[in-house]
């Protein structure tokens, strides 16, 4: 849906600003006082900073400063994007615990919830 | 055949020693009702001297949250390696995890430490939430948390 909105958004605008344009290289008469828009928008241009947009998705976005989330919630997210940089653990049962010393060789982890 | 026995003899020799030198032990950790959703848990160990000696379970997939967990997250570096394969779910307000591992002998009466750090999804974070000594006669006592944990014990 905001793929959608977005690339309406877009076309719209840059639309309007090449019709904008076409419109202004047009209608001008040659040494006419009024200035063109395309010297209008030039001279804008200049003026303005840069700003960057956003591009995180704000229906996220109080999901994505939380911990503690059931595991199964927001199964659609990106799972590898951790703030350190590093990829999510190996869960239990696919790979051998850590040899951390800690652990014998013997039976795997086993783990309940009640 | 007598190669054969000898070999077993050995094998059983080599493998019997390692089997004495590690226990099955059950951690519970219980938690309050403190209203809010899944939290993540951290159980690792730290020696004598405090310093970091590994993990021993985490409680949470989402390596994203893993700078909650501040103590943890300090030692590690929020570093999967150090909990592949001994990583599950969240758990809830007022459930029990209970997770049995084989550890080594050599973690209790030798001065380790073993901590939860908790955290929970718009409440506060909890380092070192339990911090309990690993000894033997400690087994089956349990012990409160600071904020969301109810009891804490290990058995063996």
């Amino acid at each position: 849906m905001k793929k959608t909105l977005t690339l309406l958004v877009t076309s719209t605008a840059l639309t309007a600003v090449i019709g904008a344009f076409a419109w202004s290289a047009v209608r001008t008469p040659a040494g006419a006082n009024e200035r063109s828009f395309a010297a209008i928008y030039d001279e804008g241009l200049k003026a303005l900073p840069l700003i960057l947009a956003s591009t995180d998705d704000d229906d996220n976005r109080e999901y994505r400063r939380m911990p503690g989330r059931q595991d199964g919630d927001h199964e659609d997210e990106d799972d590898d994007d951790g703030a350190s940089g590093w990829r999510n653990p190996a869960p239990a049962g696919s790979v051998a615990p850590p040899q951390n010393g800690l652990f014998g060789n013997g039976t795997p982890p086993q783990v309940k919830v009640n | 055949m007598k190669s054969v026995l000898a070999t077993l003899a050995v094998t059983t020799a080599l493998t019997l020693p390692s089997l004495a030198m590690a226990r099955a032990v059950t951690l519970t950790t219980t938690l309050n009702n403190y209203g809010g959703n899944g939290a993540y848990l951290a159980l690792y160990v730290t020696d004598a001297k405090g310093s970091y000696v590994g993990s021993l379970w985490m409680a949470g997939g989402k390596s994203k949250y893993y700078g909650h967990l501040a103590d943890w997250y300090r030692e590690t570096g929020g570093d999967p390696a150090q909990i592949n394969g001994i990583t599950g779910a969240s758990v809830g307000a007022g459930r029990t995890l209970e997770i049995t591992l084989d550890l080594a002998d050599a973690l209790f009466d030798e001065g380790y430490t073993l901590h939860v750090d908790a955290a929970v999804e718009n409440m506060r974070d909890s380092p070192n939430e339990v911090a309990v000594a690993l000894t033997a006669d400690g087994a089956g006592a349990p012990v409160r948390g600071r904020r969301y944990v109810r009891s804490f014990s290990y058995g063996m």
